[in-house]
């Protein structure tokens, strides 16, 4: 708190008038509204200080502040008290006020106490800007200029072009400009002057690398992982939701659509794939899959990550504050708090979930690539389905077309190998029912010529033991059944088992096939239903009232990719619903056609023909069967009618067998069998979407999740922040339309000052996550709303933000730190000089793989697996050889990509971004910390995938550097840190590589081993040599200004 | 999370002097080495009084090991076996989703024997021989209690006073707080072991050793049991050990005019970090090295303790750092989640465990070293005193435990030979003298000369300590 104040007593302008929000909210924030703020509940004394009404009311000892007169306030007098009985805040609260402090409050009530409403919740407006001077480039440097001549100071000389080219690549692009690119700019800047560096600024911003740098900051604070945290801390899908945000910021999408699709994409209109995609920020937050947990305990913590995470993101609150009680110093009640959990509490989840795979909701998400192929293979198969004769040949009669078909579908034997088959045998009904049921079934059993016995359900239920029909989970088998259906959702096959409670761990462990009420057939099977199940339906819908031919075939992964639906021998088009198996489903004796347990069910309707084989059956064989069975029916006395309804059936069936359209039929069927396996390689993605009945919130009694207390609707505090925009949907849509309305107070502020702070590395608010009461006053408070008006008033232009300050005056400073610049403003809050602080852990890495040529560059994609110590996970990770578990070091290119598709496991995360400060996205985090520790030293002088780039750097040099050794050492400079060096670090460096040369000259096998150790290998003779290189190298890649942005 | 305000690593920089035209590198890693470069560096006006500990060593056991097993006999559950937990012990008791379909909750009884044990007359069991003989150093507390009962939130919550990831870990407390000691090694250590034999369970999270909200140089280091005990500690093979002097020296000196150019004192706390990183290459090959251990060691630690990675090395290196000054000395064993499978695992990590950790008390104590350290050996919570899957005499298992449960402190300034803390007859609630987690924060921050309520960090706008806005210092425990 001492330091705060410094650095608040240090940004404040000498001799301005005293102002309340900035000078004196603070002091009373942090000592006083504790026990004297808006929280009603923990109030002492009845008084309340936050509000101007407040402070003055007379309370039993009078007024605690009388305005202009400091003596007869009683809030002066404690602060100033010596009487620990008196002295406020009391010394138990440890908190204590500064004579200056004290001072301030003094001076504060001798001039009237007047309070201001916190600046941050009134809507930024334009100020006057200053009288412009020759050294402004954009209007706004005024307030940075101006406020450095207030402190008698004057801002640092322009940096040399090559620097600023440098700083603005890292800015932009996440990595450094090469020697050839740096020397062309500086010409051009000699040329052409200020257009050279507009179009620099242009040519970064059109590249595809500002995409990735710009996505590397906005994954911490959207808590972006590859694993689900926890104790099991398995592998997830969400690289899809990466794609999209660099894709967003390539393509400058307008930063209130880029709040409003991640938050709401799938409330828009017509939601795009896209759209959908970008909701997966909202489920980035962890997942618990500890068995055993409570699972409302966990979907709670979820809902409550997204509060944080918009407070943290958009709001610039602490919003949790709010979740057990009113927020001790910002004016946000609980009530407030669970208002906006209520837009967030209506995702169909569970809290226990992701052990194997991505929770649900989620939903196929297709690259461009996939899109692309899947858009070309519907542009072959409609055409191909047009194209093809609609009714039986024109005149040709239907028994004509069924005496074709008869032929062409000769009765040929079932295929081979069935386990199991339902059927008469010598009079006698084979169907594994229990032996007591076996005459009461008999009588509900009618002959039928073609399909054998079939079952009127729902009074035929019967029972399929485990040595008929063994359906386990991770075993191939197929089942077929013909099937008529009248119509209502009914079960099939089940042997769910239930548990309760429901939170027990083996609650609706399973597998069941059943009939949804569109006539979608579904197959489920589950651990625990229904987090750790697959769960997947037949596009294709079945008709009522006549007879249809079933398969499910399953290829015993264990995924949804593993199962095939068939209705009438044609593949279904699927839904996934769930696809997070957690372990295999063992077989269990299976009820047919109903369902035991507390919701039983039962089915109506025929089967017959009832079949299961050990394997896998081919496509070819279930058609054929289901071709069989249609011309059986139509050619059965009385099919002609079957025949008539199942026209369409009749007509596939001729087609594929007729000779004029055989070859026809069969492209179109390879062609929509490659889509169908084209689908099932989609990656998938979790995203948001709302319940169809809404789940009612109720506010948290001190945030526990049993703890009900009165019911909320979703909500915003209008009052503190606007009203709610007229005619918006309550809803997740509504909450981005008020939260983007030009008038909100915060959204842009925080966003802007986000931005700057990537740029120079300390917001104009220091606490970017927090624009509260507690926050920092800003630094140039009118730039910021400058900044933050432009902002809102030009759309939301990132571009536009970004180009604007990398082209300013106050940017474009040299960075040097003269002694009293540093002594009089060390954080560089005043903006005297230009940006320098060591660089991220992404561009750390990412710079030395691209100076030594190793870096692949490829725009987006799953997330990849760079060299780590083989034995990091060992003695960490769970037991349990769940994906994610081991990491599977990658091969060739994807070694080398950038840092920001490194795979991110939250428990164990990459060491060297974890060793550069990365957080490790548990939770959203937008200011990272920035540490400087022996434990970077050792990984930048011995990682082995930097040791490689340094091997590799070393033979650029000798390669491409020129002959001498002053000409390489210099390009090695200009590759590492952009300049060439000056004549004293020439020597410094050839001191070095003479050292070096020397001993590994002298010792062949310690240059061999060093050759190995940077992965490469030298000319005849030069192993030396090159060795000395190696470790030259890896210096350069180790020099302070190499990993610094300056 | 290692989120939080931009700090600079400013403490040790004003050793250096300004790196001059004239001062060499040599001359500079020279200043550095004898200056303590990196030792200290904790807050002004800390510690707040007194110290009894200097260090902690934290042996913790990962997964709950069961407390009427090891540390708290009831001989009613034996009496009563079979019988139903009556409803008036279990209250509101929330019951974990592994056994809330299970009928019924049947007492079981331990089928392990306790002992009366030293002067003092500790009950332990016979599963803890060794542990057995140094009852005199201990104090067995048996009311230790937590608010979770699922491992992520109960070892988040002793290892960070939370149960919501995002808290500054112990270790990182008092990092922060106190510095350190050691120009050589990191002040907080870490150390992680699974058991000799069976499923290790549950994973560790990096942020039970984690800064949380603090800067991630708080953070524990972990020192593996591989060949690189501090990752990328060695030198890459071709660099010797005179060639890093070289490259370092160079390092240094272009640093050093980089440092003259840019006026930036993070250049020369960098050039420090690379000197600290030199000494560290010497002094943790040395502090993992027992080849100079006598046999007596081993004979004391066992020979489990020739194996890399086991507890019981782990004890020994914990030692070793103590000595040399590591401030938290964090172990981990892992497997203790033994569920329907107690009898079958529990002698194994009992096996594993007991030796090793009465030999480190011994070891400390004849080294005049027990007196200023703190050692802690226990989990996250305990186990039900009725059985998961049915009751049996002979083979059975046990759900988790929040409630209550039990665990041991020796030296530090902790009253030896005591128990304290009462649980009642089923071992399922205390009844007498509870310790929470936060208290047990409390007293540890107490015994290193911390007053709880004033170690503070201020993040997100308001002010965070170890113990939330609990704790108090269990005065009791105290000698």
């Amino acid at each position: 708190m001492g330091a705060l104040w410094l650095a608040g007593a240090a940004i404040c302008p000498a001799g301005s008038p005293l102002r309340f929000n900035r000078d004196i909210r603070p002091i009373l924030s942090e000592n006083c509204f504790h026990c004297h703020g808006q929280d009603a509940a923990r109030r002492k004394a009845d008084l309340r200080l936050d509000t101007f009404e407040g402070a003055t009311a007379v309370l039993e000892d009078g007024p605690a502040l009388v305005p202009g007169k400091p003596e007869s306030s009683a809030l002066l007098q404690r602060m100033a008290s010596h009487d620990p009985d008196e002295q406020m805040p009391p010394p138990e609260s440890n908190r204590k006020v500064t004579p200056e402090q004290i001072a301030l409050v003094r001076q504060w009530i001798t001039e009237g106490a007047a309070y201001e409403k916190h600046w941050a919740f009134v809507p930024p407006v334009r100020a006057t800007l200053p009288p412009a001077a020759a050294w402004d480039r954009q209007p706004w440097d005024a307030w940075i200029r101006s406020r450095l001549e207030r402190d008698g100071l004057a801002p640092s000389p322009e940096a040399r072009p090559e620097a600023w080219l440098r700083r603005t690549s890292f800015d932009l692009t996440g990595l450094a400009p090469g020697p050839t690119e740096i020397a062309a700019f500086a010409s051009e800047v000699s040329a052409r002057g200020e257009s050279a560096y507009r179009d620099a600024v242009e040519r970064l911003l059109a590249s595809p690398r500002y995409g990735e740098r710009m996505t590397a900051e906005w994954l911490d604070a959207a808590r972006y992982a590859d694993t689900h945290g926890f104790n099991n801390d398995s592998m997830r899908s969400m690289w899809r939701w990466r794609d999209w945000v660099i894709d967003a910021f390539n393509h400058n999408l307008p930063y209130r659509e880029f709040i409003t699709r991640q938050l709401a994409g799938d409330l828009l209109p017509e939601p795009t794939l896209e759209d959908r995609i970008a909701t997966g920020f909202g489920r980035n937050h962890v997942i618990n899959s500890e068995g055993g947990i409570i699972d409302e305990e966990y979907r709670v913590e979820y809902v409550a990550d997204r509060v944080r995470t918009l407070g943290m993101t958009w709001l610039g609150l602490t919003m949790e504050c709010s979740r057990c009680h009113d927020h001790k110093y910002d004016p946000v009640t609980a009530k407030d708090y669970y208002q906006l959990y209520a837009f967030f509490n209506q995702v169909p989840e569970w809290g226990e979930d992701g052990r194997l795979a991505n929770a649900s909701p989620l939903i196929p998400a297709p690259t461009g690539a996939q899109q692309a192929e899947l858009a070309l293979l519907d542009q072959q198969i409609a055409p191909a389905v047009q194209a093809l004769p609609q009714a039986p040949a024109a005149g040709q009669p239907l028994g004509e077309v069924l005496a074709v078909l008869g032929r062409a579908v000769t009765v040929l034997p079932d295929p081979a190998g069935a386990g199991f088959r339902v059927e008469r045998k010598d009079g006698k009904l084979i169907n594994g029912a229990k032996p007591e049921d076996s005459a009461g079934l008999e009588q509900r059993v009618t002959d039928h010529p073609v399909l054998g016995p079939v079952f009127a359900f729902p009074a035929a239920a019967w029972t399929v033991a485990p040595s008929q029909f063994e359906a386990a989970s991770h075993k191939a088998w197929t089942w077929q059944t013909s099937l008529r259906w009248r119509g209502g959702a009914g079960v099939l096959l089940s042997n769910m088992a239930w548990q309760i409670p429901v939170s027990s761990s083996s609650h609706g462990n399973g597998f069941e096939i059943r009939i949804n009420a569109a006539g979608g057939v579904e197959v489920r099977m589950a651990q625990k239903w229904p987090a750790y199940a697959i769960q997947l339906e037949a596009a294709t819908q079945l008709g009522t009232d006549r007879w249809h031919q079933i398969a499910v075939v399953n290829h015993g992964t264990g995924t949804a990719a593993g199962l095939r639906l068939y209705v009438d021998g044609v593949e279904s088009d699927v839904v996934v619903h769930h696809d997070g198996l957690s372990g295999p489903v063992g077989p269990r004796a299976l009820s047919v056609g109903r369902k035991e347990g507390p919701e039983p069910e039962a089915f109506e309707g025929d089967l017959a023909g009832f079949q299961v084989w050990p394997a896998v059956l081919p496509a070819d064989d279930l058609a054929r069967m289901a071709d069989r069975q249609l011309v059986g029916l139509a050619g059965a006395p009385g099919g002609m009618a079957e025949a008539l309804v199942q026209l369409e059936r009749v007509q596939s069936v001729l087609l594929r067998h007729q000779d004029s359209t055989r070859e026809a039929v069969q492209a179109l069927r390879f062609a929509q069998a490659r889509r169908l396996e084209l689908k099932r390689s989609f990656p998938s993605v979790m995203v948001m979407a709302d319940m169809a009945r809404a789940r009612p919130t109720h506010v948290l009694l001190r945030g526990s999740y049993d703890a009900l207390g009165e019911p909320v609707t979703p909500g915003v505090p209008e009052s503190l922040l606007g009203a709610w925009p007229a005619g918006a949907p309550r809803n997740r849509l509504g909450l981005a339309q008020w939260l983007t309305q030009p008038g909100h107070p915060l959204t842009a502020r925080v966003v802007v000052n986000r931005f700057w702070q990537q740029i120079f590395g300390i917001g104009l608010v220091k606490t970017a996550e927090d624009f509260g009461f507690q926050s920092e006053y800003p630094a140039h408070p009118e730039l910021l709303d400058w900044l933050a008006r432009d902002f809102i008033d030009g759309g939301w232009n990132v571009k536009d933000l970004m180009r604007s300050v990398v082209l300013s005056a106050t940017y474009r400073q040299d960075s040097k730190m003269a002694p009293d610049l540093l002594a009089r403003d060390p954080e560089n809050r005043l903006l005297g000089r230009g940006p320098r602080f060591r660089l991220p852990a992404e561009m750390i890495r990412d710079h030395a793989l691209a100076v030594s040529g190793l870096l692949r560059e490829r725009l987006g994609g799953p997330s990849v697996f760079p060299d780590q110590p083989e034995d990091l996970y060992k003695g960490v990770v769970v037991d349990a050889d769940y994906p994610g578990t081991k990491w599977l070091t990658s091969t060739g290119n994807d070694l080398y990509r950038r840092s920001l598709y490194t795979f991110w496991k939250r428990t164990v995360p990459h060491p060297v971004m974890n060793v550069f400060d990365t957080p490790d996205r548990e939770f959203g985090c937008v200011r990272r910390s920035r540490t400087n520790t022996p434990l970077q030293a050792l990984t930048l002088m011995n990682e082995p995938a930097l040791m490689r780039a340094a091997g590799h750097l070393g033979l650029r040099l000798l390669a491409e550097g020129g002959s001498t050794d002053g000409a390489r050492l210099a390009w090695g400079f200009r590759l590492t840190i952009g300049r060439v060096p000056t004549s004293r670090e020439v020597e410094v460096l050839t001191k070095i590589l003479g050292g070096l040369r020397a001993s590994y000259q002298a010792d062949p096998a310690g240059a061999e081993a060093m050759l190995k150790s940077g992965g490469v290998s030298a000319a005849a003779g030069q192993a030396g040599e090159t060795a000395a290189w190696t470790a030259l190298a890896s210096n350069l890649l180790n020099l302070d200004e190499t990993i610094t942005k300056n | 999370m290692d989120c939080h305000r931009y700090q600079n690593w400013g403490t040790r920089r004003d050793f250096l002097s300004r790196t001059g035209l004239g001062l060499g590198a040599a001359a500079l890693s020279q200043l550095m080495g004898s200056s303590g470069a990196l030792a200290a560096g904790g807050l002004p006006g800390l510690p707040h009084f007194a110290p009894k500990a200097k260090r902690v060593i934290y042996l913790f056991q990962s997964g709950g090991p069961p407390h009427l097993e090891l540390f708290d006999p009831k001989p009613l559950l034996s009496e009563r076996f079979d019988e139903e937990l009556p409803a008036s012990v279990r209250g509101n008791q929330r019951i974990t989703g592994m056994v809330s379909a299970q009928g019924k909750l049947a007492l079981q009884p331990s089928k392990y024997l306790f002992q009366r044990c030293g002067q003092s007359g500790q009950w332990l069991s016979d599963l803890l021989p060794h542990t057995q003989k140094i009852a005199d150093q201990l104090c067995v507390v048996r009311s230790m209690h937590t608010d979770a009962i699922n491992h992520d939130p109960a070892i988040t919550l002793l290892q960070t006073g939370s149960q919501q990831p995002g808290r500054p870990s112990i270790g990182a407390w008092l990092d922060y707080g106190l510095g350190s000691v050691n120009e050589n090694l990191p002040s907080y250590m870490v150390m992680c072991s699974v058991p000799s034999k069976g499923p290790p369970d549950q994973g560790l999270l990096s942020r039970l050793w984690g800064s949380g909200f603090l800067p991630s140089r708080h953070q524990g280091v972990q020192l593996r049991g591989t060949s690189d005990p501090v990752l990328y500690l060695n030198d890459a093979p071709g660099i010797s050990r005179e060639r890093r002097r070289l490259m370092l020296d160079g390092l240094a000196e272009l640093n050093g005019i980089q440092h003259e150019a840019s006026g930036d004192p993070e250049v020369e706390a960098r050039i420090a970090q690379y000197e600290m990183a030199f000494r560290m290459q010497a002094s943790v090959p040395d502090l993992a090295d027992l080849s100079k251990e006598p046999q007596e060691t081993w004979d004391l630690y066992g020979e489990a303790a020739r194996q890399p990675g086991s507890f019981a090395r782990h004890c020994l290196l914990a030692r070793r750092m103590a000595e040399r000054g590591v401030g938290f000395i964090q172990l981990y064993h892992r497997g203790w989640d033994v569920h329907g499978g107690l009898t079958d695992r529990l002698p194994v990590l009992c096996g594993d465990v007991d030796q090793p950790a009465a030999a480190l008390v011994t070891d400390l104590k004849r080294r005049g070293l027990l007196d200023d350290t703190l050692v802690i050996f226990g989990g996250e919570f305990g186990r039900t005193c009725y059985a998961q899957g049915g009751a049996n005499r002979e083979k059975y298992g046990r759900d988790h435990h929040g409630r209550c449960f039990s665990l041991w402190m020796a030296g530090g300034g902790i009253k030896p030979g005591t128990s304290h803390g009462q649980t009642d007859e089923f071992g399922f609630n205390i009844v007498q003298d509870p310790v929470h987690v936060h208290d047990l924060h409390a007293t540890l921050l107490h015994q290193l000369g911390i007053n709880h309520e004033r170690l503070t960090y201020r993040f997100q706008g308001r002010q965070f300590r170890l113990t939330d806005v609990h704790g108090k210092v269990v005065k009791a425990l105290l000698s």
